[in-house]
C-alpha cells in the first residue's frame, strides 16, 4: 500500500469516529440528566416560563430533529450559549479565550521538551552514575505528584514571597518584570500585526509585555508539563541507552568516528523516533490538565470556560469545547501516524 | 478457527498442559501424604485470625454487601427496561420486554458457564449433534434451567424462604462481626479525659491519648506485617512440600520481583496503602461516625477537662470541632501531633472544619481503594471480553470495536470523566448514592479507561494468537476457549496487571482532582483530594499540614503503584523496557 493510500485510509477511518463522538456527546449532554432550564431559571421555576424556555432552546422538538440540528451545530461550531453568556455565539466565545490556553499549552510543551529530553539524553549517555540515578528517581516521583497539588503548593510559595520574604530575599513579584498578582490571564497583545500589502505580518514586538505574559504563565506551564517532562526523561534515557549499544554504533566506532560525531549523527537521530508519540500524548494530558490548571491559576482559557459551561449545564458550549478538544486529538493522532511513516519507514502502514 | 478437520477431538483432561503429567497424584493426595507442614501453617493462620475474627467477618460482609448491590442492580435491570417499554407501549409490551431482557441476561450467563457443564445433555438425550450445534444446544439447555430456577424462586414461596435463610446467616455473621477484636478502639481506647490531678481516665492503661493511639497504630502494622509474612510463608510451604513441579516459570518471575528493589518498594507501599484502608476503623483516632458524620448525635458526646473551670465537662464532637479548625492564621489550628482544647489528640492535626485528619486520611484511603478496585475489576473484565470477541470474530465486530473505543480514547480522559461526573451528579441518579458518588465514579472510570486497556492488550493478544504454542495446541485439537484460557490469557493477563497497576495511580489522581473541583466523591465521604482543596488557602500559614499531608499521601501511593507496575513488568519480561520503546510507535 502506498503512503498516500495509507493516509487516505487513516482519514477515512476517522470520519465514523468523529460522528460517534458527536452521538456520544448528544447522548450524554442532551439526553443525560443535565437540566439547562433549571440552571437558567432556578430549581423552583414552573409553568409558562419553563415551557417558553424549553421551546426557545428547542428541547421540545422531536429527538430526531434535535439530533440533526446538533450534528450540524457541532460540526460548524455554530451553537449558541444557553447559560454562561446567553445567546452568544459559541464560536466567538471560544475564540476569545483560546489565546491564553494556546499560550499555556505551547509553553507546557516547549519547556519540558527542552528540560526533560536533554536530561534524559544525559542520563542515558552516563548510565548508572549518581546523576543518572538522581534524574531517574526524581523523574519517577515527579510523575506521581498530582499536578493540582503542585500548583497549590507553588502558588502558596510564590504568594508568600511578596515583599521579599522568600528565601534569600527572593520576591516573585519583582523578579523579572513587575507584576501585581501571581495569577491571572495573560493579555497576549505583545505582538503588533499589520497588513503589509494585504498580508498580515509581524511588525513589532513589545518585549516587556511578552515577558509579563510569560511570567504569568510560567509556573502553570512548568507544572502542567511536569508529567510529560518525566516521561520524556525516561524515554530519552532508554532511547539513548538502546541506541548506544546497537550494532551501527559499534560499526561507527570501528571505522574510527569521533565520539561526538557518533552521538550527534547516529544516536540522537534514532533516539528521537520514539519521542514523537510522547508529544502527541502530551497534548492529551495538557488538554485535560488545562481545565484544572486554569482554574487554580485564574487563567481565562478554554479549560476554565469548559468547567463553567459543564457546571452550569450550558450544553452547546460544553459540547463544542469537548468536540474541539477531540478534533485536536484525532488530528494529532493522524499527524503522528503520518510522521511515523516518514521518519521511520519500517513502521508499517501495511498492517 | 475451524475444528472440522479433527475427527476425534481429545478431551482437555487427557492433555495435561500444566506440566503435571509425570505425577499422577492430586493436591489432596500430596497433602495427605505429608500433612505436617500444612497443618502447622494452617494452625498458626487460625491463631492469627482468631483475635481479629470480627474484623475479617466485617470485611466479608462488606464484600458481600457490594456483590449484593451489583446483583440487585442486575436483577432490577429487566424490570427497569420493562417499565420503560410499558410507559410508551403499554403493559403487554412492558411485560414482554421484561421477560426478554431477563432471558437474554440468563443466556449470557449460560454462555459464560457452559464450559463448566459436567456432562453433555445431548448425549444423555441420545441426540447426535455436531460440535457447534451442541454448543448452542447446551447454551439453550442451561438458559432453560436457569429460567426455570428463577421462575420457581420468583413465583413460589421458595424464594422468600431462601431469602429468610440467607438473612439469618447474615445476622449470625453480623453478630460475629460485632465481636470485640484485639486491635480495636474498645480494647485499646485512646480517647479519655484528664482528671484535675493530671492523670488520664478512660485511655489504654492510663497512658496519654498520644501513646495510647500510637500503641494501637503500631500494633496494626505489626499485625499486618506478621499476617502478610505468614501468607507468604504459606506460599513457600506450598511450593516446597505440595506442588507437583519443582520449578515453574512463575518462580523465576517471583524471584526477579524479589530482587527488584524498586518493585519491592512498590509492593511495600501498596500493601501499606491497603492495610491503611482495611484497618481504617482501628487507625482512625476517633470513630468516624462521631467525629465526622454525626458530630452532634447523642453518641458523639465525650468528657473533657475544662482548664478554665477546672472541672470535667461534657462536649459534642461537633462543638469541639468548631474550636479546632485549622484554617490558617488566628483560627484554632491543631497541627501535627498536637492536642486540642478538648484533650483530643490529633496525630496529623485537624482539617479546616476541625475534624481529625488521621481519621480523614485513613477513611480516604478506603474511598480511593474501593473506587480503584471496583473500576479496575470492571474494566479488566470488559476489556478481556472485548478483546476476545474482537480477536475471535474479527471483521466487522473488530472494526466496530475500534471505532467505539477510538471515540472514548479521543476525548481527553479528564475532560470526559469530569463531564460524566458532573452530568450524573446533577440528576438524582440512584447509582450516585453509594459512597456519595464513589460507586458512580468507579463505573465512569471503568467506562473511560476500558478502551485504553483494550488497546493495550489488543497487540499482545493478536501477537500471542500467532505463537507456535497456540498452533500446536490447535493442531492436537484443544478447544478455542481452552486455548484462550490456558495459552493466551496468562500472557495477556500480565499486560493487564502492569497496565492496571499504572492505571490505579491515574485513577487515584483523577479522583482527587475531581473532589478538588468539588465533584466526584462529595461530602461527607472522606477523600484526599478534598483535603487538598480545603487547605489550599492555608498552605503558607500554620495550618500548612492539611494540603501538604494529603498531597504527599497521594504522591507516595501513586509512586508505589507505578513502582509496582515497573517491577512486575521487569519481572515478567526483563527485556520489556527495550521492547516498550520499540513498540511505542509501531503499536500506537
Amino acid at each position: 500500500m502506498s503512503r498516500w493510500r495509507y493516509v487516505l485510509k487513516r482519514l477515512a477511518l476517522s470520519i465514523p469516529v468523529v460522528f460517534s463522538v458527536i452521538t456520544f456527546l448528544f447522548l450524554v449532554l442532551r439526553l443525560g440528566p443535565l437540566d439547562p432550564v433549571a440552571a437558567r431559571l432556578g430549581q423552583q421555576a414552573q409553568g409558562a416560563d419553563v415551557q417558553r424556555l424549553r421551546e426557545n432552546l428547542g428541547l421540545d422538538e422531536p429527538l430526531w430533529v434535535q439530533f440533526q440540528d446538533y450534528i450540524v451545530e457541532t460540526l460548524t461550531f455554530s451553537g449558541e450559549s444557553w447559560v454562561v453568556r446567553n445567546g452568544a455565539e459559541v464560536r466567538e466565545m471560544m475564540f476569545e479565550v483560546a489565546g491564553p490556553t494556546i499560550w499555556l499549552g505551547a509553553w507546557a510543551i516547549v519547556l519540558p521538551l527542552f528540560i526533560g529530553l536533554p536530561l534524559g539524553f544525559y542520563a542515558g549517555l552516563n548510565p548508572n552514575t549518581p546523576s543518572d540515578i538522581i534524574a531517574n528517581v526524581s523523574g519517577i516521583i515527579w510523575r506521581s505528584m498530582p499536578n493540582f497539588w503542585l500548583a497549590v503548593l507553588a502558588l502558596a510559595f510564590l504568594r508568600s514571597t511578596n515583599g521579599g520574604d522568600g528565601p534569600f530575599g527572593f520576591n516573585w513579584y519583582t523578579t523579572g518584570p513587575q507584576t501585581q498578582s501571581a495569577v491571572g490571564t495573560p493579555t497576549l497583545n505583545f505582538a503588533t500585526i499589520d497588513d503589509i500589502f494585504g498580508i498580515p505580518m509581524l511588525t513589532g514586538m513589545d518585549w516587556s509585555a511578552f515577558f509579563v505574559d510569560l511570567k504569568l504563565i510560567l509556573p502553570a506551564a512548568i507544572i502542567l508539563g511536569s508529567s510529560s517532562m518525566a516521561a520524556e526523561l525516561r524515554l530519552g534515557r532508554t532511547a539513548v541507552l538502546e541506541n548506544v549499544n546497537s550494532n551501527y554504533v559499534e560499526t561507527a566506532k570501528a571505522k574510527g568516528l569521533k565520539g561526538r560525531t557518533i552521538v550527534w549523527k547516529h544516536v540522537f537521530r534514532n533516539a528521537l523516533i520514539p519521542i514523537i508519540p510522547i508529544v502527541t500524548n502530551e497534548a492529551f494530558i495538557l488538554i485535560g490538565g488545562s481545565v484544572i490548571m486554569e482554574q487554580i491559576f485564574n487563567i481565562n482559557g478554554l479549560g476554565r470556560m469548559y468547567f463553567r459551561a459543564i457546571q452550569t449545564a450550558d450544553v452547546p458550549l460544553a459540547g463544542a469545547i469537548v468536540f474541539l478538544f477531540t478534533v485536536i486529538i484525532i488530528s494529532l493522532n493522524i499527524l503522528q501516524d503520518i510522521l511515523y511513516t516518514i521518519v521511520d519507514p519500517r513502521v508499517g502502514y501495511d498492517q | 478457527m475451524s475444528d472440522t478437520q479433527h475427527e476425534k477431538p481429545m478431551n482437555d483432561e487427557e492433555i495435561r498442559t500444566d506440566g503435571g503429567t509425570d505425577t499422577g497424584e492430586s493436591f489432596r493426595q500430596r497433602v495427605m501424604d505429608n500433612p505436617k507442614p500444612g497443618a502447622i501453617w494452617l494452625t498458626v493462620l487460625v491463631l492469627l485470625i482468631a483475635p481479629e475474627l470480627g474484623r475479617f467477618v466485617d470485611w466479608m460482609l462488606a464484600l458481600g454487601g457490594g456483590i449484593k448491590f451489583i446483583f440487585d442492580g442486575f436483577v432490577a435491570a429487566p424490570a427497569w427496561i420493562g417499565s420503560n417499554f410499558e410507559d410508551s407501549l403499554g403493559f403487554v409490551a412492558g411485560a414482554f420486554a421484561t421477560d426478554i431482557t431477563a432471558l437474554l441476561m440468563l443466556f449470557v450467563l449460560a454462555a459464560l458457564l457452559r464450559g463448566y457443564l459436567p456432562f453433555h445433555p445431548d448425549t444423555r438425550l441420545g441426540l447426535d449433534l455436531s460440535r457447534s450445534r451442541r454448543v448452542w444446544f447446551e447454551r439453550g439447555f442451561l438458559t432453560t434451567v436457569f429460567a426455570a430456577v428463577t421462575a420457581v424462586l420468583v413465583f413460589t414461596p421458595l424464594g422468600a424462604l431462601l431469602r429468610n435463610e440467607v438473612g439469618f446467616y447474615v445476622g449470625v455473621l453480623d453478630s460475629i462481626g460485632d465481636m470485640q477484636t484485639l486491635i480495636s478502639r474498645e480494647t485499646i481506647p485512646n480517647h479519655g479525659y484528664q482528671t484535675p490531678a493530671g492523670d488520664w481516665e478512660g485511655t489504654f492503661l492510663g497512658l496519654s491519648p498520644r501513646y495510647a493511639w500510637l500503641t494501637r497504630f503500631l500494633l496494626v502494622w505489626v499485625y499486618a506485617a506478621v499476617f502478610i509474612g505468614w501468607l507468604w510463608q504459606g506460599y513457600n510451604v506450598f511450593r516446597e512440600h505440595y506442588r507437583a513441579m519443582d520449578w515453574t516459570p512463575r518462580d523465576d518471575v517471583i524471584d526477579r520481583l524479589r530482587s527488584h528493589s524498586w518493585g519491592v518498594f512498590g509492593i511495600v507501599v501498596v500493601l501499606g496503602f491497603i492495610v491503611l484502608a482495611l484497618f481504617a476503623p482501628a487507625i482512625a483516632t476517633y470513630p468516624i461516625q462521631e467525629n465526622v458524620y454525626q458530630p452532634y448525635a447523642e453518641d458523639s458526646e465525650f468528657k473533657y477537662f475544662n482548664e478554665e473551670s477546672g472541672e470535667v465537662e461534657m462536649a459534642h464532637h461537633g462543638d469541639a470541632n468548631l474550636d479546632s479548625r485549622s484554617q490558617g492564621e488566628g483560627s484554632g489550628t491543631v497541627s501535627i501531633n498536637e492536642y486540642d482544647e478538648y484533650g483530643r489528640y490529633a496525630p496529623l492535626g485537624t482539617t479546616p472544619s476541625g475534624e481529625d485528619m488521621m481519621t480523614h486520611i485513613a477513611y480516604g484511603a478506603q474511598t480511593s481503594l474501593t473506587i480503584a478496585f471496583v473500576s479496575i475489576t470492571i474494566a479488566v473484565f470488559l476489556a478481556m471480553l472485548l478483546s476476545l470477541a474482537s480477536a475471535f470474530y474479527g471483521g466487522i465486530v473488530d472494526l466496530m470495536t475500534i471505532i467505539g473505543t477510538d471515540t472514548i480514547i479521543s476525548i481527553p480522559i479528564f475532560v470526559l470523566v469530569l463531564m460524566m461526573s458532573v452530568v450524573f451528579s446533577q440528576g438524582d441518579v440512584w447509582i450516585a448514592e453509594p459512597m456519595d458518588g464513589g460507586f458512580l465514579l468507579a463505573l465512569i472510570y471503568a467506562f473511560a479507561y476500558m478502551p485504553g486497556m483494550w488497546r493495550s492488550i489488543r497487540g499482545p493478544s493478536l501477537q500471542v494468537a500467532q505463537e507456535e504454542w497456540v498452533d500446536a495446541a490447535k493442531s492436537y485439537g484443544q478447544r478455542p476457549l481452552a486455548i484462550m484460557r490456558k495459552h493466551m490469557a496468562p500472557y495477556v493477563m500480565s499486560y493487564l496487571i502492569i497496565y492496571g497497576s499504572l492505571l490505579i495511580g491515574g485513577i487515584i489522581i483523577v479522583t482527587s482532582a475531581l473532589s478538588f473541583l468539588g465533584y466526584g466523591v462529595t461530602e461527607p465521604t472522606p477523600e484526599w483530594g478534598r483535603l487538598i482543596s480545603d487547605g489550599r488557602n492555608a498552605v503558607a500559614t500554620e495550618s500548612w499540614h492539611v494540603s501538604t499531608v494529603s498531597g504527599a499521601m497521594i504522591a507516595i501511593v501513586v509512586t508505589g503503584f507505578n513502582a509496582l507496575g515497573d517491577g512486575i513488568r521487569d519481572a515478567i519480561d526483563p527485556q520489556a523496557e527495550a521492547n516498550a520503546t520499540g513498540n511505542a510507535g509501531g503499536g500506537a
